[in-house]
Order: C-alpha cells, then structure tokens, then sequence
C-alpha cells in the first residue's frame, strides 16, 4: 500500500453479518480490510447486493460493526465485539475437550494430569478475562469515541487559554480571550470526529427532504453540532453553495426546484460544510443521465483537489471508477477480491470474478461492441478451495487478490506471461 | 427491407398551467424488420413520449398536434381505443424503465404473467365472433346484389352456401381445437415423463412408484383423446397397453420395472406425436355432410387426399367463384363510392380555408363529408382502411378543437391582461423581470386550421391512390383471403386459453429469459426477485403475447453492469430469435453501441442526428452528439471531462433558432436566429446542425472525440491482427 503517505482511514478485518431468521445469517461484509492514505479516491466496485453500501455505511457507523476495527487518525472509531466472543467460546471448548482427555488419562491413573487440569483452567479464566477486557475497551469506544474525541480537544483549547492567560496581564485581553475560547469550547465539546467522515448518497430525489428549503438541509448539520450564529450558518451555506457551482439565490428553494445533477450538488454540499477529511461517496452518478454524470463527477473532482479529500467512491459503473480512482476494490459476496491501483487493474486483471466484470463494460464502440464475449463467472467451478481455504495475498506491489497457494503460482505466473 | 413502423413528423404538446410544453416538435423516423432503433438523449427530450404515443398510452394532458405513426397500414393516432386494445401489448409490447414500479407487489408472478394472456383471449372470443358473423352478412349481402339479375332462386341458394359454409366451419374448428389441446397436452406429459426419468436418475423423488402411476394414467387418458381425434384404429390397442401398464405400476414394489415403462409410454407418444397434422379444414366438411365418423384409415396423408377432394368438388370451388362476385361487386361499387366522394371532399375543402362561419356550420359539413367517405369503404377488405374510417370523428375533433380558442375565457384573459401590463411597467423602468408572461391561451389558429385541411387533403390523396390501383385488383386472391380470414375469426371465436396453458406457456417464457427453476418462481412474489430478475420478468410480461415490435425505455438504467449486460444479451438474443424490431431508449451511449442499428440522438424535442451506429460513433457531426460522446468516459480516458453546461430549455418558450445554441461552444450566431434543417451527408446519415451548410466555417471534430475515434480503430485494428 501506499506507505509514504499518511493513514487516514484503516479498515481491520470489518464483518457486518444480518440476522435472517432464527438460525440463519447473511454475511453482508465479511473480513474487509483496508487502508486509505491522505488524498487518495478508493473505489470500490462489485455488483449490485455485494456488500459494497453496507460497507460504507458501517464505516460511518450507520449500522453497528458484528466485528473488525475502523481507525480514523488513529482513533478507534468503529469496534465489533464478535470475534473477541467467538474466541471465548473456542478457547472454551478447546480446554473443555482437552480437560475430558485429561480427566480419562487420571482414571487410567496418570497422576499429572491433575495438576494439568488446574494449569488449564487457570489460562483459560486468564484468556477470558483478556478477551473481556477486549469487549469492554471496544465498547466504550465504539459509544464514546466521539466523547473521548471531543473531550481531547476541550482539553486541549483548555491548556492553550491558560498558556495565553499567563502569557498577557491586560485585564481586558484576558476578558476577550476568555469569550474567545468560551465559543470555541462550546463547539469543541459538540465535536464529532465521525463528523469528519461524511456520506454521498445515491439517489439525489429520496435522500433530500422535500419540505426543507436547500438552506436547511445544507445547514443541517451544522445546527446539529450547536452552531446558534444565523450569520456564521447563512456565510457558511453561501459558502459550501459556491463550491458545488451553485448560486445563493437557491438557497431558499425547495429540493424538487432543481434537476436532478442540481440536487446532487445540494447532497455535495451538505457533506462539504461538515469540513469533512473523508467523503464516503455511495453510487453519487448512478441515478443521473450522462452529460450531468460528467457534471458531477468533474465537481467532485475540483472539490478533492480543492479540500484534499480522502474519498472511498463505490459505484458499479467501471469507466467511471476507472477515471476517478486511484485505487479500485472489486467485491464479491462481501469479500474484497481483488485490490490493486486502477491502471494496473484494468492492465492485469486476475481473479476470474474481476475479469468478468471487466468483460461487461459497454463502450461506444459498435465495432468492439459487436465481438465483445462476456465471461461468465461461476465460483464453483473457477476455484477449488477443498484443500486450502483462500486469504488475500500481495501478487506484485500493491497488487492483492483474494486466492490459496496453488492459485497464487497460477497467477503469477499468468501475470509474468501477461507482462512479456 | 420491409418497414414496421413509420413515424412522420410527430408533434406533441402537455396542457400546464404555465402554458403548453413543446414536448415532442416534429420528428420522422422509420423501423425496419427485425432492426433495432435507439433513441438517445437526455431525459426531456422527449424519448419516453414518442415512445409512449405510439403505445397510445400518453398522459391526459397531452395534445397530439400532428403527424402520423403508421403501423400495419394504419395510423395509430387516429385508431380507436378499442382498435389499440388488438394492438397494444399484442403487436406492440414495451418493457419499462423501473422494474421496482412496474409490477404489482401484491400479486405472484405467475398470476401476473398469465392475467393478460387469459384477458387478451376472453376479449379476442367475443371480438371474433361478431366480426365473423358481420362479414358472413356482408358477403352474402354483396354476393345476392351481384347476381341480383338472376332472380330469387339465387339469392336461396347463395345463403344456402353460406350457411353450409358457417356449418362446417365449426366442425373444423371444434376438432381442431380438440387435436390442438390433446397435442400440446401429450407434449406436456413427455416432458412429466422426461422430468420424472431425470429425478430417478438423479434419486431425488421419494416415492417413484406413486408418480410413475400417475403418469401413466395421465398419459392413458391423453392418448386416448388424441388417437380418438386422429381417428386411428390401429393405436388403439397401444391404449390397452398403457391402461395396463397404469394397472402394473401400482402393482410394481421396486423401481427399475417404473423406468421400464415410463420409457415404453415414451416411445408411444413420440411416435403420436411425430404423425403428420390432418387437415382438419377438409375433414370438417367431410364429418358434418357426409359421415359423421372419422375415416377408419391408418394414413393420415390418404384421409386429407380424400376428404380435400371431396370438398373441392363439391362444395369449395363452386363457392369461390360465386364469392369471387360478390367480392368484385363490393370493390366495384365502393370505387364508385370513392370517386364521388372525392369530389364531395373538394368541393367542401374550400369553406374550410377561411373560417368564418360558427362552429355549428362546419360541423354540418363535417357530417355531410364523414357519410360520403363512408360510402366508399369497401367493408369487405380485410385490413382495414382506417384513414376513412376514422375520418368523420378526426375531423369532427379538429374542428372542436379550432373552436375551443373562440371560447371566452374571461379569468383567464384577465390574468393575461395584468401579467403583460406588470411586465411592461418593469421593462419600462428598464428592468428585465425573471419571469416570462403565461400565454393566454395554447392554440395557434393557423395551425389548427392547417391541421383540418391536412386531415381532408390526406384522405384525398388516400382515394386517388386507391382508385388508381383499381386495375390490379384480383379478386381470386381477395377470396383466398377472405376464406383465411373467416378462418381466423371461427378459430378465435372458438379458442380458449385455459389457466393450465397459460401457466405452461407462462413457464416456457420464464425458461427463455433465464430464470431459474421457473416452476419454483412461479409462485413467488415480485420482492422475492432481485434487480435483474424483476427486469427479466417485466421482458417476459412483454414477450407473452408474441409480439412485432418491441418498446425498451431505459431497461438496464438501473442496474448493475453484469446484470446490464445479461439483459442486453438477453433483447438481443430474443430480437434475432423471434425476428422482433426493437426500439431502444436509452441515455448511455456505450449500450447504444452494443444494440443498436442505427441511431437517433434526439435534443429538445426533435432529431439532431439520424444514422447507422457506425457513422454515428465513428463520425459524429452534430455538437450535441460530440458532446454526449466527450461527457462520458471511456477507460482510456485521463483529462477533464467535457459536461455539457447547463440543463435542456424550458419547453413552454423553445428557444429561437437552434435549442441547443445555448449550451453550445461551437454555435453559429445563424444557429440563434433560423433553425437548421438536416443537412444530408451520406444516405443513411443525417444532422440538423448549420455546421454543414455549405458556407459554414470548416471545424474539426474535437480533440477528444477524434482520439477516441482513433483509440477504437487501433483496438479494431489490434483484434484484426490477433485474429
């Protein structure tokens, strides 16, 4: 990965499992990983069903992780207890088993096994007191990561007032600089980090809502954090309306005054006022005709270069994953497949799934069109994972794909034939 | 190439209150046999109400202006509701853009899949039997006024035959529905039997010896109708055999004695199956005059020598000849009929050119025009000639709707009033308001005039034309074909589709669309589908009733690009497979690329472009094309993408000159004062834009889109060497 640059968003082993029925599960996201660097587009593609929005949105802490860690900045954001439980309850019965062996072994008249039985059960009672612990830490900051978060900075703005206040002897300074830091403090203490992470969504008609003028929906979050000023919200929505391309006249419309590539900018801007690092784009073209696509697109392309922003942008359309990527992510079922940087993905593609995929893009090209053969993907027949279960492995630098040992000499090979 | 669909000049407006949306201004376009046509451009463009109008199924509000969309020789604008009722969904079927809207969610697919079909025929029944009598009365009618110098006695015997004729008819029909139902039934059984052999072989059915019972017993019964309505002897012992192997199957305790016989009776019913089709047409006159049982021959081939010979000398040569009169007498007169009533037609055009009498006036003439063309329909043809038919009420509205201006709208002119003299008020104070003034009132006098004149120029020509073919008329061939018809009509008045045959036929669909275990699916309800699934069972939905042309707006719009591609394979197998012309409305020019023959990129309303995919792709003239092309990526693509700036016009005010002037780096300042006509560049491809004209300053196609063109050749290029 791209270690020269700052890790902003860091993905461990993210599951996100659905309760179907009494018994039965649906694995929606199942051991995703990733790292996103500063200023980076991530795509991430895969067909309709594969886990690709819920994997956004458990990011953005939409739904509760089953289990898997999200750090942004460092800070712990999103934690799942599953695994540390899953853990409990295998190391619970390996001891179980192992005490049953030993228990047999003393009525043989092992006198050993007795002391053993003791020893076990004591690692076990450590084990899961460790696991335990695990829980708790993860729980408290999957519910207070913001608190702790907000708490820093207030400490933080509390040192500095101090510093300052030592600093000057003007009792009329020290007057102003305490009103200063009381604001300053007040929207501190309503800090969200997860503020920082912001969300595109879709459907620009279903996600805007058509009793709020634009001015309140952008401002929305904004008032949500504690913000009372009129002035500083009205600058501020003028502000975010003249990054999207749009005028401060549209302020005060309602949602369905616009066009459809209009109302993407309003979504655009609603995330943009947050002053977001992250920007989790859901399928934002999807839903629009092509020339406003290319609108869009182009605007929150400007926006990127302009705020620097990291973006993950998951879509399904792959010209336009291709263009606006750096990185691209292919999704089956919930597993991360394929991962590799867009050039190199488009060159080389190697997991039977990417290529089928590949193989579906219309271009506008009747020639090519009319002898382009779809490749059909059946995971049944493509891979044989009896013997060795698959794990994502690095096949060239920054080049991943999900495969078990016999299939990675496969592919490397391929590759190397590729390549000549 | 033979032409399915011609569209001409179509024109079509929405009632609003803020005035009249120019939604479709004046397009032409035609679709061959078996072709497909895409229709491009972004959404108010007005693709989804062309297609819509020539389904008929547009919004209350929409004024169709003017044009034409000849179908079958007829002018879906102007046919009435229940004429479109044989046609839409019939001939012409559509598939829509949502698949989440477009089914019911509270009824099982099947149900939805099999509700037209069982619709379609109860409505069918009762339409074939009265057209089948009224054109029964219409021959006898104009077979006794040919020969009506020959007295009386003719006249008896001219109704004889026709009653003999309606009799036997019948018979043929009744059996032959019978022999159908018995075949398609032992098709079925085979393919129980078929299914049953596979489950064995497979060990997946629990109580083999059951099932085998059954089915022989079902098939038993079936043979038994089938042989019996073949009228074979010698089969009929195989019946025994079956009844015994029935018998035997309960009696059996182990499995491999049920595949013995399953494959016995399958021998038996292919070899049913496979016999040659009697023909049921001769030997309907053969059981009703001669003898009411079946020929006890084993040669199907020798019964229909007989009975056809039989028939013809008795009875079917003598009755096309006299049928041949009557037919002949009926062309002759409505000629006669049709020349009258062209003069009556140009005698009446001229008090249409200035109007000025009330409307009471005109309607009286209308009227006095509708009974003279009416005259002239030769009602014994079989396609209908539905310009005249459908003169009277065309005109009769037109003139309605000339009248509807005269009416005083008193609010209405009074709002008119206030809002121009507020608008004067601002632009005297030398303000430009932000608003435009709400015409007063939606119709063009003139236009409207020209509209009536149009319709009787139209039928003018419409006559003439028929008169001047009156030479090659044949009435042997008109007999045949009116024999064929009445044919058509006995089977349709007779044909019953039962819930059974829906559900098979419902199921032989699913199959061909690529759902899995259909019969399972059946039963589900549409939220149990996924995305593509849905779209694969509004195609089937479409596909039900066989139809000519097929409507696609937008089908693959939401989906993802493996589903996409599915679906696209899907229309296109099913379009070489069943010989469909297919419309295809989209936005996405890369799945144009895939589908299409040729293209129509439509802006604002009307056709800026019109070619063959190819020249469309690989030439692009018109800018609103190349911007289209250059707003969308390719995977090669690196640079900034082109938007087109700002949104498509408000049509209640279509701007003058070129719509698409304004978003247009490369407009001419010609292109916002005239509107440019298409320019002709090869004879396939057309563009409305005056960068053709010939005085025109010479531009490049922009860099962008020649790279791309470029890029494509040398992929072509690359594939060629490979190969």
């Amino acid at each position: 990965m791209q270690n020269n640059k700052e890790v902003i968003l860091k993905v461990e082993h993210l599951c996100q499992y659905f309760k179907m029925g009494p018994t039965y599960e649906l694995k929606a996201v199942d051991d995703f990983n990733i790292e996103l660097g500063k200023g980076e587009v991530f795509g991430l593609v895969g067909e309709s069903g594969c886990g690709k929005t819920t994997t956004g949105r458990t990011i953005i802490k939409l739904y509760d992780a089953t289990s898997g860690n999200v750090y942004y900045k460092g800070q712990r954001i999103v934690a799942g207890i599953r695994s540390y439980k899953d853990k409990i309850k295998s190391e619970k019965k390996r001891v179980e088993d192992e005490i049953e062996k030993l228990r047999e072994e003393e009525k043989l008249g092992d006198s050993g096994a007795k002391e053993k039985i003791k020893t076990l059960k004591h690692e076990l009672s450590k084990e899961i007191a460790a696991q335990k612990e695990n829980i708790k830490l993860a729980k408290i900051d999957q519910k207070k990561c913001d608190k702790i978060y907000s708490a820093k900075l207030v400490s933080q703005l509390k040192a500095e007032l101090k510093e300052k206040r030592e600093q000057t002897s003007n009792q009329e300074e020290i007057e102003k600089l305490e009103k200063d830091y009381a604001l300053k403090i007040q929207i501190a203490k309503k800090e969200r980090l997860v503020n920082e992470i912001q969300m595109i969504f879709q459907d620009p008609i279903a996600s805007l809502d058509p009793r709020m003028t634009v001015r309140e929906i952008i401002a929305e979050g904004l008032i949500i954090k504690g913000i009372k000023d009129k002035e500083y919200i009205d600058e501020r929505v003028c502000e975010a309306l003249e990054k999207v391309g749009l005028v401060r006249e549209h302020a005060n419309r309602y949602p369905h005054e616009f066009s459809g590539g209009q109302r993407q900018r309003i979504g655009v801007a609603r995330s943009v006022i947050m002053n977001p690092s992250v920007i989790i784009a859901d399928e934002p073209v999807s839903a629009l005709d092509v020339s406003i696509q290319a609108q869009v697109i182009n605007l929150l392309n400007e926006v990127r270069n302009e705020l620097g922003l990291t973006i993950m942008f998951i879509a399904h359309d792959l010209s336009v994953i291709k263009y606006f990527s750096d990185r691209i992510g292919v999704m089956y079922f919930g597993k991360l497949v394929e991962l590799a940087t867009s050039d190199e993905l488009f060159a080389h593609p190697l997991h039977p799934y990417t290529r089928s995929l590949l193989s579906a893009i219309p271009l506008p090209d009747p020639v090519y069109e009319k002898k382009r053969k779809r490749i059909v993907y059946n995971p049944i027949a493509e891979h044989d994972y009896s013997k060795e279960q698959p794990s994502m492995r690095e096949i060239t630098e920054g080049h991943f794909i999900m495969c078990n040992t016999e299939e990675f000499n496969k592919y490397k090979k391929q590759l190397e034939a590729e390549k000549k | 190439m033979e032409k399915k669909l011609i569209v001409k000049d179509l024109r079509i407006s929405f009632k609003t209150v803020n005035g009249k949306v120019q939604a479709v201004r004046g397009i032409s376009f035609d679709l061959n046999k078996g072709e497909t046509l895409a229709i491009v451009g972004e959404s108010g463009s007005g693709k989804s109400v062309t297609s819509r109008a020539i389904l008929g199924i547009l919004a209350g509000n929409a004024i169709v202006e003017g044009g034409e969309i000849i179908y079958d020789g007829k002018d879906l604008l102007k046919i009435s509701e229940d004429d479109f009722h044989s046609i839409r969904g019939d001939k012409i079927a559509m598939i829509f853009q949502d698949p989440l809207s477009s089914l019911n969610p509270i009824m099982r697919i099947g149900q939805q899949l099999t509700e037209a079909m069982l619709l379609k025929n109860r409505a069918n029944k009762s339409e074939s039997k009265r057209k089948f009598k009224l054109s029964m009365e219409l021959l006898l009618n104009n077979m006794n006024a040919a020969t009506a110098q020959e007295g009386h006695d003719k006249a008896v015997i001219n109704a004889k035959r026709i009653k003999d004729f309606q009799d036997f008819e019948y018979v043929h029909i009744e059996h032959e529905q019978k022999y159908n139902a018995a075949y398609s039934e032992a098709q079925n059984s085979l393919e129980d039997i078929n299914n049953l052999l596979f489950e064995i072989e497979k060990n997946a059915v629990k109580d083999i010896i059951k099932s085998c019972a059954e089915i022989t017993q079902e098939a038993s019964r079936v043979f038994n109708r089938f042989v019996v309505e073949e009228g074979k002897t010698d089969l009929k012992e195989k019946i025994n055999v079956l009844k015994n192997a029935a018998k035997d199957a309960k009696k059996l305790k182990n499995n491999s004695g049920c595949v013995e016989i399953l494959k016995d009776i399958k021998v038996i019913l292919d070899q049913a199956v496979a016999r040659p089709k009697p023909n049921f047409f001769s030997l309907g006159y053969y059981l009703k005059f001669v003898n009411p049982e079946i020929p006890a021959t084993e040669d199907t081939e020798e019964i229909n020598r007989m009975t056809r010979k039989l028939l013809d000398e008795k009875f079917m040569l003598e009755f096309i000849s006299e049928a041949q009169k009557g037919i002949q007498h009926s062309f002759d007169v409505s000629i006669e009929n049709k020349k009258k009533a062209i003069e009556v037609l140009k005698d009446k055009r001229s008090s249409f050119e200035h109007i000025v009498q009330p409307m009471k006036f005109y309607m009286q003439v209308a009227r006095e025009m509708t009974i003279a063309v009416e005259k002239g329909i030769n009602r014994l043809e079989l396609i209908k000639d539905s310009n005249s038919y459908v003169f009277g009420s065309n005109l009769r509205s037109a003139i309605n709707y000339y009248y509807v201006r005269m009416r005083k709208n008193i609010a209405e002119a009074s709002r008119f009033k206030k809002q121009t003299e507020k608008h004067n008020k601002l632009t005297a104070k030398g303000k430009t308001p932000d608003w435009t003034i709400v015409p007063a009132d939606i119709i063009d006098l003139d236009d409207a005039r020209d509209n009536i004149l149009k319709i009787i120029d139209n039928l003018i020509a419409h006559n003439e034309q028929k008169i001047l073919n009156e030479g090659n008329f044949d009435s042997y061939q008109g007999t045949i074909d009116l024999i064929d018809f009445f044919k058509e009509k006995a089977s349709g008045s007779v044909y019953t589709v039962t819930p059974k045959m829906a559900k098979q036929t419902a199921i032989k669909l699913m199959e061909e669309v690529g759902i899995p275990e259909p019969r399972k699916r059946y039963k589900q309800y549409p939220f149990e589908f996924s995305g593509g699934m849905r779209q694969r069972i509004v195609i089937a939905i479409a596909l039900a009733a066989n139809p000519d042309i097929l409507i696609c707006d937008e089908p693959t719009t939401a989906l993802d690009v493996t589903i996409q591609s599915q679906i696209l394979e899907l229309i296109n197998n099913l379009k070489i497979e069943r010989k469909l012309s297919v419309i295809f409305i989209t936005h996405d020019l890369g799945v144009v690329a895939n589908m299409a023959d040729r293209i129509a990129v439509m802006y604002a309303g009307k056709i800026v472009e019109y070619g063959t995919a190819m020249e469309v792709f690989y030439g692009p003239r018109h800018p609103y094309t190349w911007a289209l092309l250059s707003s969308m990526p390719d995977l090669d693509t690196k640079e900034k993408l082109e938007a087109i700036p700002g949104t498509p016009p408000n049509m209640i005010y279509p701007p003058k000159g070129d719509a698409f002037a304004q978003r247009n780096k490369y407009a001419l300042n010609v292109d916002f004062e005239e509107e440019p006509p298409m320019f002709k560049i090869t004879d396939t491809h057309y563009a409305a834009t005056w960068l053709l004209h010939p005085d025109a300053p010479k531009l490049d196609i922009p860099k962008v889109i020649t790279d791309r063109i470029a890029r494509m050749k040398e992929r072509g290029d690359m594939d060629d060497a490979k190969q």
